[in-house]
């Protein structure tokens, strides 16, 4: 990594109760990369997501992100942030299931600020990138799993964010579907220059990205670059 | 059966577990169906107490209606009406004298009072033994001997009072004093007036069609977590028949719970019942108890209905094994079969309002109830539609208008449902104030307006010659009194059963008080609009002389009396006679009564009850009324009140059940909405979302209640003989109070939307 990293995290510890979920945890992710982070199940991996995304306010440590403190940002700017900067895929039940699909992937531009008619001008695009066009007017209740997910990943990239934030994105679907979905958001991701930070305890999954971060006990133990 | 009777009793057993959030919904359920059942049991007890209470009041009847023994013997008494009233408070009074030995005791009274002996109700005796009760007590200065009875009583709460009296002989005329030998057989029935009876079926019916739809709301709390756990159920092998059974079992439990809770509310409002008054009146706890089959219906019935909401409920949700599918298009509803019933309503309605009856009829209660049930039944059956109709058409605004609308799109059957009770409370209410509104205004207008508000009238009997000097001597100069005119008043025999009231005035009080050019002696008036009697008629004045009208006497009308005059004692509406002394042409026959008009200082609160302090001294059967008659305005408006504010408790109620739907809602939806957080959504859209999602099915709820509100207003104010006028002032004030509803409602679920929205809620996985 010769530029300086775009999102970074240095110590960082939490807890939720007696539990620790992070213990001295550190990350560096560069404008455009994608980094799996992996570990079994309860390792942290997530909570270290939802730290990096400015979800999650650390015990202790920083989060920085364009070399802005993120763990000093109130909430009203980690909201801007997130609605702004970041992209989210989550690994089921993130569509919100009165709107239809079009509604879903034009919420975070409304939320922006765009206009109705505009955000879902740019809605139809992105489900069209994303081979779903033919949903836009189905709620999610009407689509399947890889469906929803695709619409999800056209939400989460429709404000062309600096940082895509995928957590187990491909946890609820069949090898086939996930590997379709990962395609077609790694792709995505490539072609508007978001980083991505890929949550992912799969291999397979894994193998999308460009470099490997392993969370073990709250701590990230190796990084390792990915050359195949 | 054996196996049905295993899944309702494992139904039974999963309602009770599950921890703290299976206990709080069980409670909530618990307490819903409980408030509900101890209003149906209160209003099941209704017939009961209105029996009871004219039980009481026929078994002390002492009007004989064939006028009572003509000579006195040893079972005979003389009794009189002393009625009065106590800041504004009706006082039923009795003078009694035994004429023999066995003369019977009324119904409370284990003996009759002796001469100058008094015996009172409870309650009167805690007013004269209270500070606030001091005048009253100097109208009524004889030592206390007894209480009544309840026997001898309309409720506890009433004041009443027999006086022992040596000086009472019947009198011939007036007939203020009667011979009984007992009391009981005759028909002193106070039954409710057309009006009344057509408000009392309206109110019970607003009031219990509200209850039904909160015991429906109330066993559909925790629907969604029941039905996941049926799901979990249906995994574990259950059939869609056993988990109906299972879910039937459930809501069985809750009802169950419920009916206890309803009791013990019940018996808590049976124990508070005696201290409870309304417009004078007041009810026993004995009396509060619920005809058998009343009781056994609602016994029944609620648990009944309460398996037969979960069972509808179930049938737009399919549990299966890995979890519930809503049926993602649900049918849409249809109108033709919800506009039947309030058209049906109407149609029952109609005719009577344009057929104005006066009078009352049982059948006439039963078609009244019918269509007033119907049109309400209406509102509540034309709501979900109204509402599934307008949010289909509702588009565009913010992402917290779209969030809200699209949600209701999706499912707008349960808010709907909710604000039903809502709709019916609020269109019997304004129904009812219509109405309210309409007769206060009349007895308004019958006093007379304004001129006369602090007027108050006395008719003292009084030997011929010395009373208008004696009333005029123990009024004058008293506190409080602005102004007072007093005049004397033959009764008049016009034949054919009329009674004319002929005042004998000065010229000055005719210049006063009529409007005359000129006044002299021996110059006689008729009122402009009187009816009964003509000038040249004769008539048959006391001491049976026969005395004609001047066929001269002028056609006039009243003055309006100047503020600081007192008006009324020479003439008013019901007396349409009025003469100079010489106009009787040196007639002098026996003075039959004393009529004393005062003027009030309505900066002095108890003036009136001073004037009637003074007034009992010269004679206890004398009367002081209000001109124009009683002020049933005051007594309306206290009813329009107590409305108002059982309407309103009733909109508390409904927004405490919307409020539980509302925190359920936002706990199903904990993972969409920790999402929406997730990338960034502002709290306060979500709050907004939750606001329109409360307000645009309330404010549907109140326009349609508005309408049938006014609409069925129209038809009882024709029912009761009123012309039609529409209280806006009552309809702001409902919408006023839907609003507050939906702030509160909203504001109440604002923590629980900060909690959902916290990035907890992603871990759930």
């Amino acid at each position: 990594m010769s530029a300086a990293p775009l999102l970074t995290a240095e110590a960082l510890h939490k807890s939720f109760g007696p539990t620790p979920a992070l213990d001295g945890a550190s990350i560096e992710v560069a404008a455009g990369e994608v980094v799996a982070v992996m570990g079994p199940s309860g390792s942290g991996k997530s909570t270290l997501l939802h730290c990096l995304a400015g979800i999650v306010r650390p015990d202790a440590g920083t989060v920085r992100y364009a070399g802005r403190d993120l763990t000093a940002a109130d909430d009203v700017e980690l909201s801007a942030l997130r609605r702004g900067e970041f992209g989210f895929v989550f690994q089921f039940g993130q569509l919100v299931p009165e709107l239809s699909c079009a509604e879903n992937v034009a919420l975070p531009l409304r939320l922006d600020g765009c206009s109705r008619r505009d955000a879902e001008r740019r809605a139809r695009n992105w489900l069209e990138r994303l081979e779903v066009a033919d949903l836009a007017g189905k709620t999610p209740g009407q689509v399947s799993g890889g469906q929803g997910q695709r619409v999800a990943v056209a939400r989460a990239l429709a404000t062309e964010p600096r940082v895509l934030f995928a957590d187990e994105p491909t946890g609820a679907l069949d090898s086939l579907n996930g590997e379709h979905v990962m395609r077609l958001l790694s792709e995505a991701a490539r072609d508007s220059g978001a980083a991505v930070v890929l949550v992912t305890h799969e291999p397979r999954v894994a193998a999308w990205s460009d470099r490997e971060v392993v969370v073990r006990d709250g701590r990230t133990t190796a990084t390792a670059p990915l050359t195949a | 059966m054996r196996a049905a009777l295993r899944e309702l009793a494992l139904g039974a057993r999963l309602a009770f577990s599950g921890g703290r959030g299976s206990w709080t919904r069980l409670l909530l359920t618990a307490v819903g169906v409980g408030l509900g059942v101890a209003l149906l049991l209160v209003a099941a007890s209704a017939p009961r107490m209105v029996d009871a209470r004219d039980q009481r009041i026929a078994a002390r009847a002492d009007l004989p209606l064939d006028g009572g023994p003509r000579h006195a013997g040893p079972r005979t008494l003389l009794v009189a009406d002393a009625l009065t009233e106590f800041r504004d408070v009706d006082v039923r009074g009795r003078l009694v004298r035994a004429e023999g030995r066995q003369a019977p005791a009324p119904p409370g009274l284990d003996r009759l009072p002796r001469p100058g002996e008094l015996f009172v109700s409870p309650a009167l005796e805690r007013l004269l033994r209270s500070d606030d009760g001091r005048l009253l007590r100097a109208r009524l200065p004889e030592p206390i001997a007894g209480t009544i009875g309840d026997a001898g009583l309309e409720g506890p709460a009433e004041l009443a009072f027999y006086l022992g009296s040596d000086r009472l002989a019947v009198r011939t005329a007036g007939g203020a004093v009667r011979r009984i030998d007992h009391f009981g057989d005759t028909g002193e029935s106070e039954g409710l007036d057309t009006v009344l009876r057509t408000l009392a079926v309206v109110v019970l019916t607003a009031l219990l069609l509200p209850v039904a739809v909160f015991i429906a709301a109330a066993v559909r709390f925790g629907g969604e977590v029941r039905d996941r756990r049926l799901a979990a159920l249906r995994l574990l092998g259950a059939d869609r028949r056993m988990t109906r059974r299972i879910a039937a079992g459930e809501a069985l439990a809750a009802a169950l719970i419920g009916l206890l809770v309803g009791a013990l509310l019940f018996l808590l409002v049976r124990l508070l019942v005696e201290r409870i008054e309304l417009r004078g009146l007041s009810a026993f706890s004995a009396d509060v108890a619920p005809s058998a089959p009343l009781a056994v219906a609602v016994l029944v019935g609620v648990p009944a209905a309460a398996v037969a909401v979960t069972l509808i409920a179930l049938r737009n949700v399919v549990v299966e094994p890995l979890g519930l599918v809503r049926r993602a298009q649900p049918r849409r509803r249809r109108v033709w079969w919800r506009l039947v019933l309030p058209l049906l309503g109407v149609a029952l309605l109609l005719p009577m309002a344009l057929g104005r009856e006066t009078t009352a009829a049982s059948g006439r209660d039963l078609e009244l109830a019918g269509g007033v049930v119907l049109v309400l039944v209406g509102v509540a059956a034309l709501l979900p539609w109204a509402v599934e109709a307008v949010v289909h058409r509702l588009g565009g605004g913010g992402v917290a208008w779209q969030l809200a609308t699209r949600r209701l799109q999706l499912d707008s059957g349960a808010s709907a449902r909710v604000v039903c009770g809502i709709a019916v409370a609020v269109a019997g209410a304004i129904a009812l104030q219509t109405t309210f509104s309409a007769v206060e205004g009349h007895y308004v207008r019958d006093r007379g307006g304004e001129g006369v508000a602090d007027v108050w009238q006395t008719l003292v009997r009084a030997p011929p010659g010395e009373g208008a000097e004696r009333l005029d001597a123990a009024l004058r100069g008293r506190d409080g009194v602005r102004s007072l005119e007093t005049v004397e008043q033959l009764q008049a025999d016009a034949g054919g059963g009329e009674s004319v009231a002929i005042r004998v005035a000065t010229c000055a009080q005719v210049r006063r008080q009529l409007r005359v050019d000129r006044c002299a002696d021996g110059d006689s008036f008729l009122l402009d609009g009187a009816s009964s009697v003509r000038a040249g008629a004769r008539v048959r004045l006391d001491g049976e002389e026969r005395w004609t009208i001047p066929s001269d006497a002028r056609v006039v009308r009243l003055r309006r009396p100047p503020a600081d005059q007192a008006a009324g004692a020479v003439a008013s509406n019901p007396d349409p006679v009025v003469v100079t002394r010489g106009a009787l042409g040196g007639m002098r026959p026996p003075t039959t009564a004393v009529v004393a008009s005062v003027q009030l200082d309505r900066a002095a609160p108890d003036a009136v009850d001073q004037v009637r302090n003074a007034v009992w001294r010269l004679d206890p059967l004398a009367s002081v009324y209000r001109m124009g008659g009683r002020d049933y305005a005051a007594q309306y408006a206290n009813l329009r009140r107590a409305l108002f504010i059982g309407a309103i408790a009733v909109l508390v109620l409904i927004g405490a059940s919307m409020l539980v739907g509302a925190l359920e809602q936002l706990r199903e939806r904990r993972r969409p909405l920790a999402v929406l957080a997730a990338f960034g959504t502002p709290r306060s859209a979500v709050a907004r979302s939750l606001l329109w999602q409360t307000a645009i099915p309330v404010v549907l709820g109140l326009a349609l209640a508005i309408a049938a509100g006014l609409g069925l207003g129209a038809l009882l104010l024709g029912m009761v003989g009123r012309p039609v006028g529409f209280d806006l002032g009552s309809v702001a004030g409902f919408a006023v109070a839907g609003c507050a509803v939906v702030l509160v409602v909203t504001a109440a679920s604002l923590p629980a939307l900060g909690r959902t929205m916290r990035p907890e809620g992603l871990r759930s996985e």
